[in-house]
């Protein structure tokens, strides 16, 4: 079965989130959290910026899909490391969506990209979301 | 004290001494709230039950956290450029698990020398519940040393 994509919604910019000042405790209690050490006094663990999601996780036309979703993986390219006092601006968008057959029938994949900056306009991660549809 | 590794001295084909470590559900759960992820399914078993899951699960950004981890713990001084990660099966906490890695590649860019690296993260008995590759930057001090491949 072919599933059917509305691909007018590629490229669609679906949040734009800017955050508070980045504190020094929000970057304590995620690296006690994680385990992950920071890498410099005032300096987030890399991880962080998965924190700094935007308010909205998927766009609103996202029923069009029809199907139950998952998140199938990440991969995060990172600029500059987030330092305390920072702020970030994390703007989403629709990067691409496919479609692939495999043993179990077919499966849609849906990128969401967010491309996070900080106040001088320094691109601090991109994070690809993949999510899974069956 | 930790000592910075040097280009020169990882070969393709190293392996990253792994964690091994069980997580809690407190620490899935301290985690997930840490990293503003406050849905049930992750701070919950009963929660996660009610959505239809087997139980508490451990959110994906965490997974990453693991690897990230472990590269800064197992090649101290590098930078992290890339990371990904492909999740192939729920991770619960309470089950004892494995972070490992192994170093795929080393190239001389005009980025300075990097590693390519392969990471797992698996059961106790094997089974390969999330996958990953990385960048990282190792400081440059003088060898151009490349490699492909292993």
């Amino acid at each position: 079965m072919t599933l059917e994509f509305d691909r007018s919604i590629l490229g669609t910019e679906f949040d734009r989130t800017a955050f508070a000042p980045i504190s020094a405790e929000e970057i304590r209690v995620y690296a006690a959290a994680s385990g992950e050490p920071c890498p410099a006094p005032d300096v987030a663990p890399p991880t962080f910026v998965l924190r700094q999601r935007g308010d909205r996780f998927m766009p609103a036309n996202i029923a069009k899909l029809g199907r139950v979703g998952f998140d199938a993986g990440k991969d995060i390219d990172f600029g500059v490391p987030v330092r305390v006092g920072d702020v970030l601006t994390a703007v989403s968008t629709v990067h691409d969506i496919y479609e692939k057959t495999g043993r179990s029938g077919s499966m849609g994949f849906l990128i969401l990209r967010t491309e996070l900056t900080n106040q001088h306009g320094e691109q601090v991660a991109v994070i690809d979301q993949k999510m899974m549809f069956r | 004290m930790t000592t910075a590794l040097r280009f020169e001295d990882i070969d393709v084909g190293h392996e990253l001494p792994p964690l091994r470590l069980t997580l809690s559900s407190a620490a899935v759960r301290d985690y997930a709230l840490a990293a503003r992820m406050p849905a049930g399914r992750f701070t919950s078993e009963e929660a996660a039950r009610a959505e239809g899951l087997p139980g508490q699960i451990v959110p994906g950004n965490m997974s990453l956290s693991l690897f990230a981890r472990l590269l800064a713990t197992s090649l101290p001084g590098t930078t992290l450029k890339r990371l990904s990660a492909t999740f192939r099966a729920l991770v619960h906490p309470g089950r004892a698990l494995v972070v490992h890695g192994v170093v795929t590649e080393k190239h001389c860019t005009d980025h300075g020398d990097l590693l390519e690296c392969d990471l797992v993260i698996e059961s106790a008995e094997g089974d390969r519940w999330v996958t990953g590759t990385a960048t990282v930057r190792v400081p440059g001090v003088g060898s151009r040393v490349s490699g492909a491949r292993g």
